[in-house]
């Protein structure tokens, strides 16, 4: 018996390395045991409320699945995580419309979907989602590459009871042009939509490639719009420095991150999108969010099964209402899901008026020179901090 | 100092191994990386010293004196608060001195965010000072939130437990003999502080002087919650390059320029106060 246990240190060493030896033969030699290893796990990079409980727990509890979430507000960070060689992390990716369509399957970042198990679920959505849906597919059009859930306008967020919803609409973008409201307002710190909304302010297009005059224009107003807002800061601080009085109005902003200070019983709380702008007419802008199934080797089976998991009436109601902000889902074009959204939730996201308002919006879109204006506007942020 | 594969070297070869991998290679990372060309993801890429002409060439400095300028008032604001709490802690309050460190170290326990947080509501407009100012006074002031006292204020707060306690290790060091035998001979009040209890309190200061500087010189929270952007910080500058501005490359020679600083100003530091020879080691 004692002979049995002896390990010498020698032999231990030994032992030791044929068992790395083993399991590494293992793990090279035999993919699809890793793989079936991923059955039942689901790894998702989101915007938050697909990281909630709410959303999680029905399907962890389905599938008996470890499914582990991480929420992070910007899109290029996530992108980011994929390009640095995380596709062999991650499952799935949540982020707003063109990023799908126009960087991440170009850069073969996410894979397609079966159109025949997907599809379907587009022709029960809002009339606007119909298939095929632009943001859905790619470039050719034969391909589904994501699928829409949560959308919204996202201009900026006045107090009502400071600022009236008919001159914030009718005013638009030139509210920020009258020196009058220097220290009245805030900046969420959302860099990459505050360059459009600079864009607008200056009066011109965001969405396209700009002209030396246009520059000028922009770092001019980026500079004078930073030195006169009272607080950059997240969307908690908006909501409170409005609800306090520190502020009137923020850009940018809109149902999602007004909804959480409408349903918290501030009403005088409103997302404002401009009648009019620069785009070809319109002055708001609008996101999509597109879910994907990422380029992962190893992609768990989980992923399309959670896609579709989460197109139920229920499951739609329930991410619409998920921690940290509300907002209108496509599914709401199936009466069996907008049927549980009850009165004081369509308020908060502003079911009245969101059909004209997403009629005065383009759709958020990649800004061709951006790299350069968003420097130009960190500068000008600076700048503003005592330069 | 190991001798190549001596049984000491040995010994010592995992915990070795542990911080080359754990610590020198992370930092190898980022340096190299700071040498990449700009807004790419991959250590592939022929070295450039683009990234550190960028900021050579823009208003970061700006930023960079906003983070320094605000560490070190923090440092002065703290040693300036916390030597006369941390005297007390060791040679006045007794045993109250437990529920004095007690009172500083609870809060620990509590994210910083939300600290930071607890002070929005504190200081807003029509918040818990100014409200109650309001309606118990009639006063109406504004409120000094998003601002630099709003932000100093915040890094004092967060960090204060960091220099009161090597402060008040520092002074416990002091043996009251000396401190007696110094009055024995008819040294001041004055004296006594000055040329006892500093000079052998100085390893808690110098520590807690570290201590504070480097980790205020990393702050970013402050600036962000109660500072309301009033101020970038640097950190603030990388958080950018690294996210919104998808330009690893920039946001690492950023990083790699801020830890030169520090790197030099800690070192200087250092040999102006050598704490082996405070320590007694030499």
């Amino acid at each position: 018996m004692a002979n049995s246990t002896k390990i010498s240190r020698r032999n231990f060493m030994q032992q030791s390395a044929l068992w790395a030896a083993a399991f590494a033969g293992v793990g090279t030699l035999a993919p699809g045991r890793a793989m079936a290893a991923r059955e039942k796990e689901l790894n998702i990079l989101c915007w938050e409320g697909y990281n909630s409980a709410q959303v999680l727990d029905p399907f962890r509890t389905e599938k008996g699945a470890t499914v582990k979430a991480e929420s992070l507000t910007n899109d290029p960070t996530m992108i980011n995580r994929l390009r640095a060689g995380e596709t062999n992390v991650w499952d799935l990716i949540n982020v707003n419309n063109p990023w799908a369509r126009e960087v991440m399957f170009p850069e073969k970042l996410i894979t397609p979907l079966d159109r025949a198990r997907f599809e379907p679920f587009f022709d029960k959505m809002m009339p606007a989602f119909k298939p095929p849906y632009k943001w859905a597919m790619d470039d050719s059009g034969t391909q589904l590459i994501g699928m829409a859930q949560r959308f919204g306008p996202y201009s900026f967020v006045v107090n009502m009871d400071k600022v009236s919803r008919q001159t914030a609409e009718d005013q638009g973008w030139n509210l920020w042009n009258d020196p009058a409201v220097a220290g009245k307002y805030g900046i969420l710190e959302s860099d990459d939509w505050n360059v459009f909304n600079i864009c607008l302010i200056a009066g011109f297009d965001p969405f396209k490639v700009h002209s030396d005059e246009e520059v000028a224009k922009f770092k001019e107003t980026a500079e004078r719009v930073f030195k006169g807002a009272k607080v950059v800061g997240d969307i908690a601080t908006m909501n409170q420095a409005l609800i306090s009085g520190e502020i009137d109005f923020h850009m940018t902003g809109g149902t999602y991150s007004a909804s959480p200070a409408r349903a918290d019983g501030n009403p005088n709380i409103r997302g404002i999108t401009p009648k009019s702008g620069p785009m070809n007419g319109k002055g708001g802008v609008s996101w999509i969010e597109i879910t994907s199934t990422v380029n992962n080797p190893q992609l768990s089976p989980l992923a399309a099964d959670f896609l579709e998991f989460v197109q139920s009436p229920k499951m739609s109601h329930t991410v619409a209402f998920a921690e940290g902000t509300f907002n209108p889902v496509a599914q709401m074009g199936n009466p069996e899901c907008f049927n549980l959204f009850t009165k004081e939730e369509l308020d908060a996201i502003q079911w009245d008026s969101l059909e004209e308002e997403m009629a005065r919006c383009v759709e958020y879109d990649i800004v061709p020179d951006y790299a350069k204006l968003l420097d130009i506007m960190t500068a000008a942020k600076r700048a503003a901090s005592g330069g | 100092m190991f001798k190549p594969m001596s049984a000491g070297f040995r010994s010592a070869s995992p915990v070795l191994l542990f911080l080359l991998i754990g610590f020198a290679a992370p930092l190898l990372a980022v340096i190299w990386f700071s040498f990449m060309p700009p807004r790419s993801f991959s250590f592939g890429g022929a070295p450039t010293f683009e990234n550190y002409r960028t900021i050579f060439e823009s208003t970061t400095y700006i930023s960079f004196l906003w983070s320094l300028g605000l560490a070190v008032t923090t440092v002065v604001l703290l040693a300036l608060i916390c030597y006369p709490v941390a005297y007390g802690m060791v040679r006045v309050f007794g045993k109250w001195a437990m529920l004095v460190t007690l009172l500083f170290t609870i809060p620990l326990f509590v994210s910083e965010n939300i600290r930071l947080y607890g002070w929005v509501l504190f200081l807003i407009k029509n918040g818990v000072l100014l409200g109650t100012l309001k309606s118990w006074f009639g006063f109406e002031l504004e409120s000094m939130l998003f601002s630099v006292p709003a932000i100093i204020l915040g890094m004092v707060y967060v960090y204060l437990p960091f220099m009161l306690f090597p402060m008040t290790l520092g002074i416990s060091m002091v043996p009251n003999e000396t401190r007696d035998a110094a009055f024995d001979l008819g040294a001041s009040r004055w004296q006594v502080f000055k040329e006892v209890e500093l000079p052998l309190s100085m390893p808690g200061i110098v520590i807690g002087f570290l201590l504070t500087f480097v980790l205020a010189i990393g702050a970013i929270a402050e600036a962000k919650v109660l500072g309301g952007q009033a101020v970038i910080p640097i950190t603030q500058d990388i958080e950018i390059a690294f996210t919104y501005s998808q330009n690893w490359p920039l946001g690492a020679a950023i990083a790699v320029l801020l830890m030169l600083i520090v790197g030099v100003l800690v070192v200087l530091a250092l040999r102006r106060f050598d704490l082996d020879s405070f320590l007694g080691r030499r």
